[in-house]
């Protein structure tokens, strides 16, 4: 394969999974009006899991072997920061975990009374910023900063479209935004929105959303670390710092994979 | 240690403290119109400014006194600014019970924390990284003792800020417990009484503050001091010239120290009645220290956690050449076993105390069966880190005393590899075993049974670990300096507290023990024995890597025969009177139980125990500048850390080693654990050596 034909491999491999990922997606969302099998839900949630885990977060990469330079290499540094980055990654997810566990002890198979169709678009906006995500950084790679740059500030743009969703709207932070954007959705109007002191449905949906929100925050500071250091050359030769904004990013997505189903799709719903 | 600095600091301490009381008696009164001289947002401000003033004195405005004055500059514009918000808002009332309102002291806190870590330095380097600079991978550290209280990535210098920290939190939780035990020595209350006031606590009120944050000060310096040993050693026992992430290592240390000022405060804004556990609905319902407890504990958690990954990645990527996992030292083994329990446990006691955090401050009703919630989920989710936690207590003592035995045996550990494997076996099943603590809270019945078995299931990795023992001390030539003798005093206790675990362990016992004395005295076995004891035999054994001199034999042996009895007349003591009714955590018992005697021969044997750890405070100070000189292998170990003089260089080996045989073949003629790069590996003794007075 030739350098130009393996370029083009890495970029055409992110377009065919994020195909995958967004047909699953289109999946559960079906599965979940229609006939809400719980273990269907979670069988496409672990596939697409998996999915992002591989090919966007490769977490092959760990167990690469550095053969040159020694302990002193560049190349070996950074895979010393690999494995404490998914260590991290590891630790973090018990805590989504622990939070998973709290949605199932105190909802069971009843969840929140959310809008499904904006739940639906956030998640889209989540899937698609995960696929700039992985462009940007295979462009990088490639030796094409000005595509990184571009890539990478659509994921912050996508990112913060996210953001902005979760905590302004589907919090109904502030009615008068939060209202009119809602009945675009199919909201019926003077529907009593989600409180976290209302019940165990609020105090879930806004402690999950809450602590992922958070993690969506601090990989948007991420993102825009890296892309001004991006612009002045910084990562032109040492990539870590790229890939590991790349990857903290992929994991807000994986979360978002679990939480997705748990929050808007299972079960029915109470208010 | 020049004694002008130390002088002028306690000045400063009276002299701020003063200060601060008084600005706290008049702030309060400017809001309440009452001097509240039991108050305690004067206690408070006393606190934060004696504390900051006493490394101002002693250190000047640099290092841990920076991040101290930017954490109470923190703490007070945090909580001015959303009190001003909550008063633009409308709400009410804009200020508490103790000056500011409660989600004021808790954003002014977290605000604290995270200014003191700018405030000491810390994130200087990673601020300048994400700006785009480059910084030099190390700095130098100044000479004498000054580098102790200001940022240093040198993992042995963190080593023992991490272990001073610890003694420091050991003697104030202590002190704790030496006063509720006094109040204990007899039935009826003396001086802890109904009319007492202090921070705004009655006397039994301040008896569960003060019990509560036992435990929890306990368990924070029992983490710190486990990071300290780990920290310490782990590197220079791999072969490494430092942690694989030395500025993370410094935060994981610096982050504690907020930490252990917010436990403090929450003594003083009002305490909390919960014990150790904070269990809900009570803890949603405590004054505003309960939060100050909430929050300490949160960020004490990401030290551990942040340490935990910090080991694991460097024994995964900073070996010596030759060190394969079947050579690393058995220490390394129990470092490991109990980061990967710190890694991830930990971060279910964070969120369960973040869940009624957010209970308190917002209404959500996760553990209040009003509104729809679960108390019983708060249990499950903290035990689910709260147990496997005394495995990250006991793993790394535990791994001390087999890293010690065949120093001092003269021959080769029992079962290396089993031993090796139990540490990963016990931590494995640790997670598994939580809901032993729940058989009475009303959980679903079906579950317990299972979990007694899963906990009996930890008796068979840990019987592997004294199987190996006995049979490294058997036939051995025993040479009891005092490293060994604690090392040895670990094994006992530790087996006491073992035999007495099962009882717990099964249900239909559990149920008539739980919330006895039994069950503490249980637990302070298993504690000594896998952690106090070791980390003593810790200190003692690599004292002298440190300062290249060793602490006084003879005093040593004196705290050891002092400690070892007193403190087995204290749990037997505990278990006997819990057995026949002495329910745990309550300031007053009945004086028809006839528990008077027991109790007072408990509260003597407290004080002993107090009195050896000061003679051991004395010796160790003592011992810095004047012990006597001990540059070389004191022990007589074959471990490469003993083979270079002491006390160590900044990245520990100047001329690399390599691995050429097993760590623990003692008393082997010709055998060869490392061989450094130089071709000049000193020889240490197949023979017992007369070193040890």
């Amino acid at each position: 394969m030739t350098h130009a034909e393996e370029k083009n491999s890495l970029l055409g491999q992110g377009v065919f999974i994020f195909v995958y990922l967004a047909v699953l997606t289109g999946l559960e969302f079906f599965v979940a009006l229609t006939f809400n099998s719980v273990p269907l839900l979670v069988a496409v949630a672990l596939v697409k899991a998996a999915l992002v885990l591989y090919y966007y977060m490769h977490i092959y990469k760990l167990n690469a072997v550095e053969h040159e330079g020694g302990h002193d290499s560049y190349e070996y540094k950074a895979g010393t920061n690999r494995i404490g980055l998914w260590l991290f990654l590891v630790s973090d997810s018990f805590v989504f975990g622990g939070l998973m566990v709290m949605r199932l002890n105190l909802l069971g198979l009843t969840r929140p009374d959310l809008n499904q169709n904006l739940g639906f678009f956030v998640t889209a906006v989540l899937l698609i910023s995960s696929f700039f995500m992985n462009r940007g950084e295979v462009q990088l790679h490639n030796g094409n900063r000005k595509g990184f740059l571009q890539n990478t500030m659509v994921t912050f743009v996508l990112g913060l479209a996210f953001l902005l969703g979760v905590v302004l709207i589907e919090w109904h932070t502030v009615s008068a935004i939060a209202e009119p954007i809602l009945a675009l959705f199919g909201e019926h109007a003077g529907k009593e929105p989600l409180k976290p002191s209302s019940g165990p449905a609020g105090a879930a949906f806004f402690m999950m959303t809450g602590m992922h929100a958070f993690h969506v925050l601090t990989g948007l500071v991420l993102l825009i670390i890296v892309w001004v250091n991006g612009r002045r050359g910084l990562y032109d030769e040492k990539q870590y710092p790229v890939e590991a904004a790349a990857v903290y990013w992929h994991f807000v997505d994986v979360v978002w994979i679990f939480f997705y189903p748990a929050l808007y799709l299972i079960g029915t719903a109470i208010g | 240690m020049n004694n002008n600095p130390l002088r002028k600091a306690f000045l400063f301490l009276f002299v701020a403290g003063a200060v601060g009381y008084g600005l706290g008696l008049g702030t309060d009164f400017l809001v309440t119109s009452i001097l509240n001289f039991s108050g305690s947002v004067a206690s408070a401000f006393a606190l934060l400014f004696g504390f900051t003033a006493f490394f101002f004195g002693l250190y000047g405005y640099r290092g841990i006194t920076r991040g101290l004055v930017w954490q109470v500059a923190g703490t007070l514009i945090g909580a001015f600014l959303i009190t001003g918000i909550r008063a633009a808002l409308g709400a009410t009332p804009i200020f508490g019970a103790f000056f500011f309102s409660e989600p004021a002291w808790v954003f002014g806190a977290l605000a604290g924390v995270l200014s003191f870590t700018f405030g000491v330095g810390i994130m200087d380097d990673w601020v300048k990284w994400a700006r785009g600079f480059d910084t030099p991978e190390y700095h130098e550290d100044e000479p004498g003792w000054e580098k102790y209280f200001s940022v240093s990535l040198d993992h042995k210098v963190i080593g023992i800020q991490y272990t001073v920290t610890a003694l420091f939190l050991i003697t104030v939780g202590g002190t704790f417990a030496l006063i509720f035990r006094a109040e204990l020595a007899a039935s009826q209350l003396q001086f802890l009484t109904t009319t007492f006031r202090l921070f705004n606590q009655t006397g039994p009120q301040l008896y569960n503050s003060l019990m509560s944050l036992h435990g929890m000060l306990m368990i924070i310096s029992i983490l710190l001091g486990v990071s300290g040993i780990i920290n310490y050693a782990v590197p220079f026992l791999v072969g490494a010239h430092d942690m694989a992430f030395p500025r993370m290592n410094a935060f994981a240390y610096w982050v504690a120290v907020p930490a252990s000022v917010l436990l403090l405060m929450s003594l003083v804004l009002g305490g909390f009645d919960t014990g150790w556990t904070g269990y809900p609905p009570l803890s949603s319902r405590a004054p505003v220290g309960m939060q100050m407890f909430f929050l300490g504990v949160f960020t004490a958690g990401w030290s551990s956690i942040l340490g935990a990954l910090n080991v694991i990645a460097t024994v995964l990527r900073m070996r010596a050449k030759g060190m394969t996992a079947m050579r690393l030292p058995i220490f390394v083994w129990a470092g490991i076993a109990t980061s990967i329990i710190a890694l991830t446990a930990t971060q279910l006691i964070g969120l369960s105390f973040q869940l009624v955090m957010f209970q308190r401050l917002f209404g959500m009703g996760f553990f209040d069966a009003t509104k729809g919630g679960n108390p019983v989920l708060f249990q499950h989710l903290f035990w689910f880190y709260s147990h496997p936690a005394v495995y990250v207590f006991v793993l790394p003592g535990l791994g001390i005393i087999s890293e010690l035995l065949p120093v001092f045996v003269r021959k080769p550990l029992f079962g290396y590899r089993w031993i090796a494997m139990s540490s990963l076996g016990i931590a494995l099943v640790g997670f598994v075993v939580w809901a032993h603590h729940m058989f009475t809270s009303g959980m679903n019945e079906y579950l317990r049974v299972p979990f007694m078995y899963s906990t009996m299931l930890v008796a068979v990795p840990t019987g592997v670990k004294f199987f190996s023992w006995v049979a490294t001390l058997w036939g051995g030539k025993i040479e009891t300096p005092t490293p060994m003798l604690f090392a040895l005093g670990a094994i006992f206790v530790f087996l006491l507290g073992g035999i007495t675990g099962p009882p717990n362990a099964m249900v239909a016992v559990d149920l008539h023990l739980h919330d006895t004395y039994w069950v503490v005295g249980h637990f302070h076995d298993t504690i000594f024995g896998g952690f106090v004891f070791p980390f003593f035999a810790a200190i003692y054994f690599w004292f002298p890597k440190a300062t290249g001199r060793r602490m006084n034999e003879f005093w040593g042996k004196v705290h050891f025969w002092l400690m070892t009895p007193s403190f087995l007349m204290l749990t037997f003591g505990m278990m006997f009177i819990g057995l026949r009714g002495m329910r745990r955590r309550i300031a007053d018992y009945d004086p028809a139980l006839g528990f008077d005697n027991a109790h007072l021969i408990l509260t003597i044997c407290g004080f002993a125990i107090a009195l050896s750890v000061l003679i051991f405070f004395i010796n160790f100070f003592y011992s810095i500048k004047n012990g006597e000189k001990a540059e070389g292998n004191v022990w007589n170990s074959r471990s490469p850390e003993w083979l270079v003089p002491s006390p160590m260089h900044p990245h520990n080996y100047p001329v690399p080693f390599e691995v050429v045989g097993e760590p623990y073949d003692y008393g082997l003629p010709g055998s060869k654990y490392v061989e450094f790069a130089n071709g000049k590996t000193p020889k240490h003794e197949t023979k017992r050596v007369g070193t040890h007075s």
